[in-house]
């Protein structure tokens, strides 16, 4: 009998065997992630598909990392999220727009032939705005209206800032994005007196991309923020930080090269800069047009040719092979109404040279590479003097340029197949967000000892595809 | 009272370790489970037509008769590197049964066929599991039906060999990182071939009691070709991603055994056997798409560089009267896959299995065999390069199963 309790005592012993696997164990290290405050611009708005909308702001990364940091002490995290997913961006310069316009969204698109009329069966894939059928002053109310969830707001994302503007004291005024949640009165808040009042223990500072981006954007090195600038204003505003009362542990993000995201390379991956191919008797007729018009400096030859470009400063020149297009190149223009070399659409021969602000070419790559290479080094010595951890976001996204993996999707810096970016080329999708929080997560825990769970990829998607 | 104890001693060791040792599954007999698999060198009845043709000779009937099934029952968890997820299965009931009938129309010579699945894998993750992009879940059976002649000489040696005639049949499922509106995309796989291979063997029992095997089963390439590939991606993609053909490779490796078991009187029988499994031929899973797009690559291979490994066993039978005989064993089967290597379609780790048996004879030639086995799984930590997927796994199975031996 003892031994057939025995026996089925053993059984039970058995079933009851569930395996165990230990699991994560999460720890702060030495810093502190009660209150959590988030600095910097559209990167960290969570702006995407250029536009704000509320989901893009709760997949931003700053977001992701404050979900992350409540497994060690983390506390709420409130963004100021805007009531639409429309989307709201600004149009800067399309003069077919209105000021304001939804984000983009990839679409099915029918080709069309250079007099407007579609192509028969012929369709594209592209991002496209949401909606043309715009209701501005709705766009206007939304933008302007207070954020439902009362202030002060941890996400001091603002998108547009640059390092300066994170000082100026009525910001607001100049920048919507920032009016509708700075502190009151909005004619004195600033970005940096607006987190620093929170009293943060913990920050991220991810500012700077703007200083090369906006003139970058442009297609031009001339609005760049010159390094001694940078160099002034950089350890100020992470010493603000730091002295802003509950003596705050931090990470800082370095700046990525633009030149390796897909706003910069998409299309002259498409489009070669010397897709002019002439005979010897086009290149001779093209020489004497150009001459009529003044512009010797132009000269064609047989065989392929560079388009024309108007520099920033009057000049025009050829294309060179270093030379990028920008993603906003009106490339049915180039294929049908001659930009780059002559429109004959009116009738006669105008010459028509490629907008600068389309092309970003050899020498403004430089000096922004330059720039990107010294605030860079500004930001590293900064974290390094004042011992906060660094997320190398530019050594980052120079890593993806070559393919990265994780657990089995695999992305690159490619536009939309790429798995990083937004359909805007600049700012990353939630997936390219989840993956940025990832490597701000491995920076904290190695500059803190701190054991801070990283977040799965795959619970967040990339670009929806229709 | 000793069959008590014995069955004791069996179901209380706790065995480390986890997974079956690879693709290959050794559950074939009860009676050789009850022995820590082992079986190279035993003639008792016709399993001997898998283990060692050249043992079938030896069988001491003019018919035998063994069938049966076991009951896998298992159950993996995955904890993820450096984040907080975690996943726990349990994996469908897997029920691999075995079959064998040998005739011996004249004394030394016999003929029969074997059937039973020498090789498989099985693995179901939820849909929505973090892996899903790498695998959802993947079956994969290679039914085996091998007719087999063995002949022996003046009851010293015999030798024997079989056709094996390989059924094999693979499904899959994965996920596509592509987001519609309707989810994520998907790819179905599945398809089905028949191959050849061969086993062959030897047995020689040199003195009495005394019994020495050496078998060799062949590798069988079981491609799979034109198996059917089914994509669901967003409308927008559909045309990157037509319905497809595919080829899918994947080697069932060659096994060279050997067996020595030594019989100390009518009641008590101890073995030791070796197999080498040359599991080096798994060297990457290739995928070969015959309608390749902008978005199918034609050639799809992912590295596995599988290492050949020895497996160790030793088993023994304890014939307590002729009613009862009682069986136990264990083995150590280490693992093929390395580190940088290890993936949840097969997660498999170094194992160590412990395992008991009997059969209960309620007349004379035949038997109720049954046996058990149990693998406590210790923790694996593993990165499957190919996909960047890192974390710890561990598993157990459970494996009760019940057979039928007639020998007349």
């Amino acid at each position: 009998m003892k031994k057939i309790v025995f026996f089925i005592l053993s059984l039970a012993l058995l079933s009851a065997c569930k395996q165990k696997v230990n699991e994560f164990n999460a720890d702060r290290g030495s810093a502190d992630f009660t209150k959590y405050v988030s600095v910097g611009n559209s990167l960290t708005a969570g702006y995407a598909d250029g536009a704000l909308y509320k989901s893009g702001q709760i997949n931003s990364y700053p977001n992701i990392l404050a979900q992350q940091f409540t497994t060690v002490g983390g506390g709420a995290f409130i963004q100021p999220l805007i009531e639409t997913e429309d989307g709201i961006g600004l149009n800067q310069d399309n003069p077919f727009l209105p000021p304001l316009i939804p984000k983009m969204v990839l679409k099915i698109l029918p080709d069309k032939d250079c007099s407007g009329t579609p192509i028969p069966g012929s369709y594209s894939l592209k991002p496209d705005l949401l909606t043309y059928t715009i209701d501005v002053p709705a766009y206007a109310a939304i933008l302007a209206a207070r954020p439902v969830a009362a202030g002060p707001y941890n996400n001091m994302g603002v998108p547009g800032a640059q390092l300066q503007h994170l000082f100026f004291p009525g910001y607001g005024l100049l920048n919507p994005y920032f009016k509708r949640f700075a502190s009151i009165p909005v004619a004195t808040a600033s970005i940096l007196g607006d987190a620093m009042a929170q009293q943060p223990t913990f920050f991220s500072l991810w500012i700077g991309n703007n200083d090369v981006l906006s003139s970058a954007l442009a297609g031009t090195s001339l609005l760049v923020t010159p390094v001694d600038t940078f160099a002034k204003y950089y350890p100020m505003a992470v010493g603000a930080l730091l002295a802003s009362g509950k003596q705050p542990k931090g990470i800082v993000a370095t700046i990525p090269d633009v030149t390796s995201i897909p706003f910069f390379t998409t299309i002259s991956q498409q489009l070669p800069w010397n897709g002019i191919v002439l005979d010897a008797t086009q290149a001779t007729g093209l020489n004497t047009l150009f001459g009529m018009f003044g512009h010797t400096e132009i000269t064609w030859q047989a065989g392929p040719n560079g388009f024309v470009v108007a520099k920033e400063d009057g000049t025009w020149a050829h294309m060179g092979p270093q030379d990028l297009f920008l993603l906003t190149l009106p490339t049915d223009s180039i294929k049908c109404k001659g930009m780059g070399i002559v429109d004959t659409t009116g009738g006669g021969y105008k010459l028509y040279p490629i907008p600068g602000k389309f092309v970003l070419d050899a020498n403004e790559q430089a000096v922004i590479k330059q720039h990107v290479d010294a605030f860079n080094g500004i930001i590293k010595q900064t974290a390094a003097v004042k011992g906060l951890a660094v997320a190398d976001m530019n050594q980052v996204l120079k890593s993806f340029a070559s393919g990265m993996v994780f657990d089995g999707i695999k992305f690159n810096t490619s536009f939309v197949t790429g798995g990083l970016f937004s359909t805007d080329g600049i700012h990353l999708n939630p997936r390219g967000n989840a993956v940025a929080a990832n490597y701000f997560i491995q920076a904290i825990n190695a500059t803190y000892g701190s054991t801070i769970p990283q977040v799965s990829v795959t619970d967040y998607h990339g670009l929806i595809f229709p | 009272m000793r069959k008590v104890t014995l069955l004791l001693i069996c179901l209380c060791i706790t065995a480390m370790n986890s997974f079956a040792g690879g693709y290959q599954v050794g559950l074939h007999s009860q009676r050789n489970i009850g022995m820590g698999l082992i079986g190279t060198s035993l003639s008792y009845d016709a399993s001997a037509l898998f283990y060692n043709p050249g043992g079938a000779s030896f069988v001491n009937s003019k018919f035998s008769f063994s069938g049966g099934v076991t009951f896998l029952m298992a159950r993996t968890t995955f904890q993820s590197k450096d984040q907080a997820y975690q996943e726990e299965i349990k994996h469908a009931l897997n029920y691999p049964l075995y079959f064998y009938l040998a005739y011996k129309p004249i004394k030394d010579l016999s003929i029969g066929v074997a059937v039973n699945t020498p090789y498989g894998l099985s693995m179901s993750w939820p849909d929505n599991w973090k892996g899903r992009f790498i695998i959802q879940n993947i079956s994969f059976k290679a039914i085996t039906i091998q007719p087999t002649v063995s002949y022996k000489i003046k009851d010293i040696i015999g030798i024997g060999a079989g056709l094996v005639i390989s059924y094999g049949n693979v499904n899959l499922n994965k996920a596509i990182p592509l987001e519609g509106t309707g989810g994520e995309g998907n790819v179905n796989i599945k398809g089905t071939t028949t191959k050849l291979g061969f086993n062959a063997g030897i047995m020689i029992h040199p003195t009495k009691g005394l019994s020495i095997g050496i078998d060799y089963r062949s590798k069988i390439d079981m491609a799979v070709k034109d198996a059917d590939a089914k994509f669901t991606v967003p409308q927008s993609l559909a045309t990157n991603f037509p319905d497809n053909k595919v080829d899918v490779t994947l080697p069932l490796p060659a096994n060279l055994d050997f067996g020595i078991s030594y019989e100390f009187n009518d009641k008590f029988m101890i073995g030791l056997g070796l197999n080498y499994v040359f599991w080096n031929v798994y060297d990457s899973l290739v995928f070969q798409f015959k309608t390749p797009t902008a978005a199918i690559a034609a050639h799809q291979a992912s590295a596995k560089l599988y290492q050949s490994r020895l497996i160790t066993r030793l088993g023994a039978q304890y014939k307590i009267n002729d009613i009862l005989t009682v069986r136990l064993g264990g083995y150590y089967d280490p693992s093929p896959v390395k580190d940088d290597y290890l993936d949840p379609l097969l997660p498999s780790s170094n194992e160590i299995g412990l395992t008991c048996g009997v059969s209960l004879y309620p007349t004379k030639g035949f038997s109720i065999d049954a046996a058990f086995e149990y693998l406590m799984g210790s923790k694996r930590n593993g990165n499957d390069v190919n996909d960047n997927f890192a974390g710890t796994y561990k598993s157990a199975i459970f494996m009760p199963g019940i057979g039928l031996t007639y020998n007349f």
